[in-house]
């Protein structure tokens, strides 16, 4: 049985405006570049096998991403990491790679960071609301409201400079997934002249809090 | 926010951002103190069909070689792109460094057909640059402008301050490294232009007056302060040697051709009677199956791209087909890199390469007739029969096929009722010998795909002076061909005759039509070439408001002893040939091809290529 080998590594820069769809096939090339013996799926339309953990939401920054790879010949990590970063573009860098040991469902929660453009007060008179309402969209193209409170229950704010920094552990996994930036759209439902958020995923998450590895 | 703040901000907010915000794989960035020239290479079209163009990726490598020429590239945003541009206040930008290019030297579109004019203009607009060249001061940016369209420019003459004729790989960076040195011993537009005009290959359009007779035709272009009064194209001789690109910027947003591609020759042996291409690039030069094999394996490797195609025109022309296949495919098929070659050999090849080359994975087949009848074939000198269109077929439909695409034009010289209607009997014989295979897949119905453009006659060919069809003709030909169809197998679909008909205006127009391209631009058209944004009635209107007549143009046969706008542009092929093609033309009697025997055009004068090749 080939191994699954985990590449971590951060998307961001110019790189945070690929869309996911777009990643999937930039990888595929920078891969080929690299001349790394990617496995090729069998059948009829072989296609370099290559998945990712969770996809990152387009405009968003992440620090440690994984992208799931099967080696067709054996090499060392380093060797697979250093030409990787020779073959990829601005904005992309690979961190570490290894054997993957958690399975894709293993994968719960994501960690991020959200950086807003207005005082800390804003933030904390939001999340101090009994519930927060938002329109979401569902896979089914149609509108829900759903309540963030519970999401952002945890959420730790701070100051930072002139505006704030937001730090929350979000669901991410196949039952549920909850978006950061539901939390600028609640804010900014009450304001004319919006308010901007980044967003930088920092980790993904084991149930038991660890690194997603 | 500043501007580039700002930008950040609206990517958010637009349609598929990965158009605006560059950094692709192997996009080139530079240190501004190392460079002395900034080239914004603009493409007068969105992303996804500028980003798949051959031309643009040589000439932005071979720039960037330089080491103080720093070339970005520049397309049209989308609409909702525009939109806040406009409201915010951003000038259209370079996507490497995001500055504006109006602080650039050169302002550099190519131009690849008729209908980009107006998002050429769009872009110059957005980019804050005055349109006309005569309203730019001395620092504004230089605009020059190339490709095939270059042949006839006079429509664009008022905007752009210098056309290059030709091939781009020499007499560009000729121009560049003369403005360096107009720049180090002080600068004068004007001086600058003059001696630009003694480049060869290099047209000064502000340095030729043109005057016309009452009737609107063009009396006489007469050179000013010396100029030469014939401007020469240019072309590349020796292609092997020629510089080409070993990467490509790799782009994340799906485009339209998301290849690498090895160019395998330049111009085309078959001088079909309606084709600039065919005229305009002429003598056929190859590339050696050695110098191909290497670019295409470094293209393949600096990109990762999975596929690459070999361009050229007509490239089953290609003298050494077998020979380069077989070098290519020792190493795409180890590193899982597919060929992709248009169809029309796959009977010619052994069926050992046929299966090497994965060509049964394809599903369709594609014939380019042109034309219905022999005789129509002939007239235009499209020297593809029957027999060899129903040979390829069967033996395609032996091999499983069950889908052929056929592309024809309506509206040829010579053309009748008659002819039209066999562009249908020439679909059913197509259907017909599907059925006729015992061996044909179980289940499976045949569809042959009908595909009819409008002809529109161009500058520099044998069909220069013939009138287009009105768009009333094409119209009744295009019901005429409903009429003639009777199975439900032929699947027809046309081309917009009223784009064509604007097409046909702007390709042998002459200067007075900038004034109706600046009206058109102020009215808000743009993205033309785009059926959602042309607006046929808002055109003519334009031109009502002009004074003039798009018929003029588009509508009448003019004799060979009118001065055309465009009889000053050398392009090698003489007039009195295309005259002589053009009188075999309505006899319906052919020329062989450039390697069959020479037909005299005066491409010879270069004494490269199949000129001197031994027949």
């Amino acid at each position: 049985v080939l191994k699954t080998v985990r590449v971590v590594f951060s998307k961001t820069g110019r790189a945070k405006f690929i869309s996911h769809l777009d990643l999937t096939r930039a990888m595929t090339r920078v891969v080929r570049r690299a001349a790394i013996p990617l496995w090729y799926t069998e059948g009829f339309n072989r296609h370099p096998y290559l998945t990712f953990a969770a996809p990152l939401s387009l405009g968003y920054e992440g620090l440690r991403e994984t992208m799931d790879l099967r080696l067709e010949e054996e090499m060392s990590m380093e060797e697979l990491v250093s030409r990787l970063n020779e073959a990829l573009p601005e904005g992309l860098t690979a961190l570490s790679a290894a054997e993957a040991v958690a399975k894709a469902g293993d994968l719960v929660a994501a960690r991020y960071e959200l950086r807003f453009d207005c005082p800390p007060v804003v933030l904390n008179t939001l999340l101090s609301k009994p519930e927060i309402l938002v329109e979401k969209r569902t896979k089914k193209k149609t509108m829900k409201t759903i309540d963030i409170r519970p999401a952002f229950a945890k959420a730790v704010v701070e100051a930072e400079g002139e505006g704030t920094l937001v730090t929350v552990t979000l669901p991410c996994n196949n039952s549920e997934t909850v978006n950061p930036g539901l939390l600028l759209t609640a804010l900014n439902a009450g304001f004319e002249t919006p308010f901007h958020c980044r967003v930088l995923r920092t980790e993904l998450l084991l149930a038991d809090g660890c690194p997603f590895r | 926010m500043d501007m580039k703040e700002k930008l950040e901000q609206l990517f958010l907010q637009v349609q598929k951002p990965a158009r605006y915000t560059g950094g692709e794989l192997n996009s080139v960035m530079k240190d501004l103190k190392d460079v002395a020239v900034r080239f914004a290479f603009c493409f007068p079209d969105m992303y996804e069909v500028g980003m798949s163009h051959l031309g643009m990726k040589i000439l932005y490598a071979q720039f960037n070689h330089e080491p103080d020429v720093w070339c970005e590239r520049v397309f049209a945003p989308d609409t909702d792109m525009e939109a806040f541009m406009r409201q915010e206040n951003i000038p259209l930008f370079g996507l490497e460094s995001r500055d504006p290019i109006a602080t650039f030297d050169f302002i550099g579109f190519t131009l690849q057909y008729e209908m980009s004019y107006t998002a050429m203009l769009n872009m110059l607009d957005l980019a804050g640059v005055p349109l006309r060249s005569a309203d730019r001061g001395e620092e504004a940016p230089l605009v020059v402008a190339g490709g095939p369209c270059a042949c006839n420019p006079e429509p664009l003459a008022d905007f752009v301050d210098l056309f290059f004729l030709g091939e781009g790989e020499e007499v560009d960076l000729e121009v560049i490294n003369l403005y360096k040195e107009h720049k180090k011993r002080g600068w004068s537009r004007k001086a600058f232009l003059r001696a630009c005009a003694d480049i060869e290959g290099v047209y000064v359009p502000s340095l030729y007056d043109v005057t016309y007779h009452e009737d609107g035709t063009v009396s006489a272009v007469k050179p000013l302060d010396g100029a030469p009064a014939r401007i020469r194209k240019r072309i590349i001789k020796d292609l092997d040697s020629c510089y080409y690109p070993d990467y490509f910027v790799v782009p994340y947003a799906d485009i339209v051709h998301d290849r690498a591609q090895s160019e395998i020759f330049r111009g085309c042996i078959r001088g079909c009677r309606f084709c600039q291409a065919g005229f305009i690039y002429r003598p056929v030069r190859e590339k050696s199956v050695d110098t191909i094999n290497k670019q295409s394996h470094d293209l393949c490797r600096s990109t990762g791209y999975e596929e690459f195609s070999l361009s050229s025109l007509s490239t089953s022309d290609y003298t050494q087909l077998e020979p380069l296949l077989d070098s290519l495919l020792d190493w795409a098929e180890k590193e899982r890199t597919n060929i992709s070659l248009p169809s029309l050999r796959v009977d010619g090849f052994s069926e050992e390469l046929a299966n090497r080359l994965n060509v049964l994975r394809r599903s369709g087949l594609t014939f380019a007739p042109e034309a219905g009848t022999q005789r129509l074939r002939d007239a235009i000198n499209k020297n593809l029969s029957e027999e060899e269109i129903l040979d390829t077929a069967a033996k395609a439909f032996k091999g499983n096929w069950t889908a052929v695409k056929l592309y024809f034009m309506m509206g040829l010289p010579t053309e009748t009722l008659e002819d039209i209607a066999g562009i249908a009997e020439l679909g059913q014989k197509i259907v017909n010998l599907y059925y006729a295979n015992p061996d044909k897949p179980k289940g499976k119905g045949v569809t042959v795909s009908v595909s009819a453009s409008c002809f529109v006659p161009k500058p520099h060919t044998p069909f220069q002076w013939e009138p287009q069809d009105t768009m009333e003709q094409l119209q009744e030909k295009q019901q005429h061909l409903v009429q003639s169809v009777h199975t439900k197998k032929i699947s027809l679909s046309w081309h917009d005759s009223r784009t064509s008909f604007l097409e046909a205006v702007l390709a042998r127009g002459d200067r007075r039509l900038c004034q109706v391209l600046e009206a058109a631009h102020r009215r808000g058209f743009h993205l033309d070439a785009w059926s959602e944004h042309f607006d046929f009635e808002g055109w003519m209107d334009v031109f009502r408001e002009c004074g003039l007549d798009p018929a003029f143009y588009a509508n009448r046969r003019r004799p060979y002893d009118e001065v055309l706008p465009w009889d000053h542009l050398d392009y090698g092929v003489t007039k009195a040939f295309l005259i002589k093609e053009n009188e075999k033309a309505h006899e319906a009697v052919t020329t062989p091809n450039c390697r069959q025997s020479c037909a005299g055009c005066g491409a010879a004068c270069w004494k490269e290529g199949v000129c001197v090749e031994n027949r």
